[in-house]
């Protein structure tokens, strides 16, 4: 997540900026230096062209991902120009998102660091998963309350199976002649709070699959309304918990990556400005929002001409882009041993899935009169709680290597295969 | 006789043989039997037992309960009131099982409070198998294990995670795992006849799954003989800091237990309290239909969620004081303890007073309940696994379990005839 990202770009700048010193020093030249005059030269006309293209340059040229970045542009030209070929532009408008939501992670890692430990933590906890919320959202104003389910719960199974499976297989190899080692204890906690969070989701699925709730259709929506206000309560005693106990028994779980650990190691330099770094935010959601909204609208198109089910786009292709940034650092983080933030990033942003966006889906729903529920249908849900468990289980022992990670890989194919056959038992929900 | 000696607080030492005159003649035995003496006993044990604990102000409750079912029959009013007054009696049931263990040894005293620990649960539920509500006796013990895992821990981790607030509490990790995997044996053996009727694969449908419950519950508690045997013998020295039987030494030590009651007031109270708790029980049951008409609550709601309410009371009251004491491992024993006595015994032996009594009692939970019980056990038991607690798991427990409330709530039995 969001302190992977930050680490990412302060230890080797691999993913962003090679001439580092060049960059931090321009916010010295024209802010923190000088008096009026600076104040002057940054309200020249020119100079804020500069500044914006320094910015420019520093934001979008840096990350080597951003060469994804027309595919937005192109995927947008093509809805308008052919209005066909719904499987292009879904597939481009994919494409075009991953950079800018990865871009959006580092806007917001950079932003934290000009914020103070608590409002970072909450910004990271908001935006972190912005773009599943976007496309969610998207979705959920066009009635596709199955894509938005499945897709959020999508998110958390390639979190848990993906992109973990990814990052110990990574390590592994990186590593080859022992096994990693993480924090036991962190992993374990954190691994017993996304249980919890997922038993709160399955309540209402469980009612409703034993067909005991007492008014058919209409109990499960109170109760998916009553559960979700009550994780939204959950969520927001453990963001109070864990901004207030910056222990260092949590601290090598770089989630909220205020903590001093995170920032000594990993050389926090500011690249962007923290005006610049809101404009950026507000650009690039913005942005996210455009695409989201031809990316939602030609799920169904792209259905029919890829020929696949919209399961499988929901659960499979659509979180490839909320993820790829956690994808990225997790992977990353693995390749250099330090497992403990890689865990942080997995299970965090799974929890903070499972916590925080479906219940709020749930009630923006509700507000829009969406009739959007937390009744998972019944093989999503069985799969959910499976791999939780099984995932929670497989960490307790606080080691991995690369047979771990190919397993984990292995299993979420195993699980993508299932959802490229499986067709929703009330096919008319698939809207 | 001994009075002044108990009154000023007598040890163990002098409480038996006192008692007994053993160390003194006739005359004390005389004395003993003086009417005068006699009525300054029964006041002063009366005095100790009911007025030293503040719970009993909701003692009156319980006559209230009685006037209004003879008068004006309101059933949700009897309901309420009938819980009302047995809570006060349950807990200084514990407290008199308590005080009576003292006196015996320790392993008479074990089989005390895994007797009549669960007591109200008991009585309960066999007033309502009396009244053949089978399915109220299924969910109340089910939501006796589900207030008592979910409830009953997550209370005592708030409340002494905000008490603590500096630290995690630790606990022993050791014991919490073997106690809930010990859980999670008994959950399963309960299950398989639920499991078994929802696969829709049994021999004779109806019969078979009665037969299976019965033999199961034969099993369970044989099992559960054994496993009391087993924390008796002293074998389980390992586990001697979960105080379920409130006798290891560490308890007494620390807590300084002085035998308040001597022993024989202590039975009488013992077998007073049972008679209590039984009348009381009695309306609770006829109560409940009314009740859950009147109150406009479904019955599974008033059997999973309110009747536990009754029956923990006094758990829920102990294990949070030992949190807040930092005592983890007894609030551990008291929540783990109780759920796994009423899987592995008050279930069962349910079953078999059922099938005595020709009721058709039998282990099939309906799935909902069933997935909820084992979903929720198999979670805490995995949240246990770390040692530690604080303020933030005690409240995801807590909503845990207000989640599963709201489900009973708009919860109806597929087959409502036996609602």
């Amino acid at each position: 997540m969001m302190g992977a990202e930050k680490a990412e770009l302060g230890l080797e700048g691999e993913a962003a900026g090679s001439p580092l010193p060049a960059t931090k020093m321009q916010p010295l030249d024209f802010e923190h230096i000088g008096p009026l005059a600076t104040v002057v030269e940054s309200l020249s006309g020119r100079s804020k062209w500069r500044r914006a293209l320094t910015s420019v340059r520093v934001v979008i040229f840096k990350a080597k991902i951003n060469v994804l970045l027309p595919f937005g542009p192109l995927a947008v030209m093509l809805h308008y120009l052919t209005g066909k070929h719904q499987g292009w532009v879904f597939l481009f408008s994919l494409i075009g998102i991953t950079p800018l939501a990865e871009r959006l992670g580092y806007a917001t890692e950079q932003l934290a660091c000009y914020t103070g430990p608590t409002i970072g933590g909450l910004l990271n906890a908001t935006f972190g998963n912005a773009t599943e919320m976007i496309i969610s959202l998207y979705a959920l104003k066009n009635g596709m309350i199955r894509v938005v389910q499945q897709s959020l719960l999508g998110s958390i199974l390639s979190n848990m199976l993906l992109v973990l499976g990814c990052a110990f297989f990574a390590g592994g190899l990186a590593h080859p002649n022992r096994d990693q080692v993480f924090n036991k204890a962190s992993a374990v906690v954190n691994s017993g709070l996304l249980l919890m969070a997922v038993l709160g989701l399955m309540f209402p699925a469980v009612l409703h699959f034993t067909h005991s709730e007492a008014q058919y259709g209409k109990s499960e929506v109170s109760l998916s309304r009553f559960s979700s206000c009550i994780m939204l309560v959950a969520y927001a005693s453990y963001l109070f918990f864990q901004l207030k106990s910056q222990r260092s028994l949590y601290s090598p779980i770089g989630e909220e990556e205020e903590t001093s650990e995170a920032t000594e190691d990993e050389e926090d330099e500011k690249e962007i400005t923290q005006g610049e770094a809101i404009c950026w935010l507000f650009v690039l959601t913005i942005w996210i929002s455009v695409l989201s909204g031809y990316l939602v609208d030609a799920i169904q198109g792209a259905s029919e001409s890829l020929n696949m089910p919209i399961a499988f786009i929901s659960v499979i292709l659509l979180p490839i882009v909320g993820n790829a940034a956690e994808h990225a650092s997790a992977i990353m983080f693995a390749m250099k041993d330090k497992l403990d933030i890689t865990l942080g990033v997995a299970i965090g942003s799974s929890t903070q899935i499972s916590m925080f966006v479906i219940p709020f889906c749930v009630v923006v729903g509700w507000m829009m009169g969406q009739q959007m529920d937390l009744n998972f249908q019944l093989f999503e849900t069985a799969t959910l709680f499976i791999t939780v468990l099984v995932v929670a289980f497989m960490l307790q022992e606080g080691t991995s290597n690369y047979f771990k990670g190919l397993m984990l890989i292995l299993c979420y194919l195993i699980v993508a295969a299932s959802f490229f056959v499986h067709v929703d038992p009330n096919s008319s929900d698939n809207k | 006789m001994e009075s002044p000696q108990i009154e000023m607080g007598a040890f163990k030492a002098n409480g038996p043989q006192g008692q007994n005159g053993g160390l003194r003649s006739t005359s004390s035995m005389v004395q003993s039997l003086n009417p005068r003496r006699t009525i300054e006993r029964v006041l002063r044990s009366i005095r100790i037992v009911i007025f030293t604990s503040k719970l009993n102000l909701l003692l009156p409750f319980g006559p209230a309960t009685i006037v209004l079912h003879f008068a004006a029959k309101g059933h949700g009013l009897v309901f309420l009131f009938s819980m009302l007054g047995i809570t006060p009696l349950a807990e200084r049931l514990g407290y008199a099982t308590e005080q009576l263990t003292l006196y015996t040894g320790s392993t008479v005293g074990g089989l005390l409070n895994a007797t009549f620990g669960n007591a109200t649960e008991m009585i309960i539920a066999i007033y309502a198998l009396k009244n053949g509500m089978i399915r109220v006796v299924q969910q109340s013990l089910l939501g006796s294990i589900l207030s008592n895992m979910l409830l009953v821990m997550g209370c005592a981790f708030f409340v002494g995670g905000i008490v603590n607030r500096n630290k995690d509490q630790v606990f022993s990790k050791a014991t919490a795992v073997v106690n809930s995997g010990l859980l999670l044996m008994a959950v399963m053996g309960l299950m398989f006849p639920a499991v078994l009727h929802f696969t829709h694969s049994e021999v004779r449908q109806g019969a078979s799954e009665v037969s299976l419950s019965r033999f199961s519950s034969c099993v369970m508690l044989v099992a559960y003989t054994s496993y009391l045997y087993f924390q008796l013998s002293g074998r389980s020295n390992v586990y001697s800091q979960i105080g379920t039987e409130e006798m290891p030494n560490e308890d007494v030590a620390e807590e300084d237990e002085e035998a308040e009651i001597g022993m024989w007031e202590s039975i009488i109270w013992l077998a007073v309290l049972t008679l209590w708790v039984s009348i009381l029980s009695e309306y609770l049951v006829n109560a409940i239909e009314g009740a859950s008409d009147s109150l406009n609550l479904p019955v599974a709601f008033i059997s999973v969620i309110l009747l536990p309410i009754v029956g923990n009371a006094a758990e829920h009251a102990s294990a949070i004081m030992f949190a807040m004491k930092d005592k983890l491992d007894i609030t551990l024993g008291v929540a783990i303890g109780s759920s796994t006595q009423i899987s592995m015994f008050v279930i069962p032996f349910c079953v078999v007073i059922g099938w005595i009594m020709g009721q058709k009692m039998d282990l099939n939970f309906q799935l909902f309940e069933t997935a909820t019980l084992f979903i929720t056990v198999l979670v805490v038991a995995f949240m246990l696994q770390d040692g530690t607690a604080n303020y933030l798991k005690g409240l995801m427990l807590i909503l845990c379990y207000l989640i599963v409330a709201a489900s009973f709530f708009v919860h109806v039995d597929p087959h409502s005839s036996d609602g």
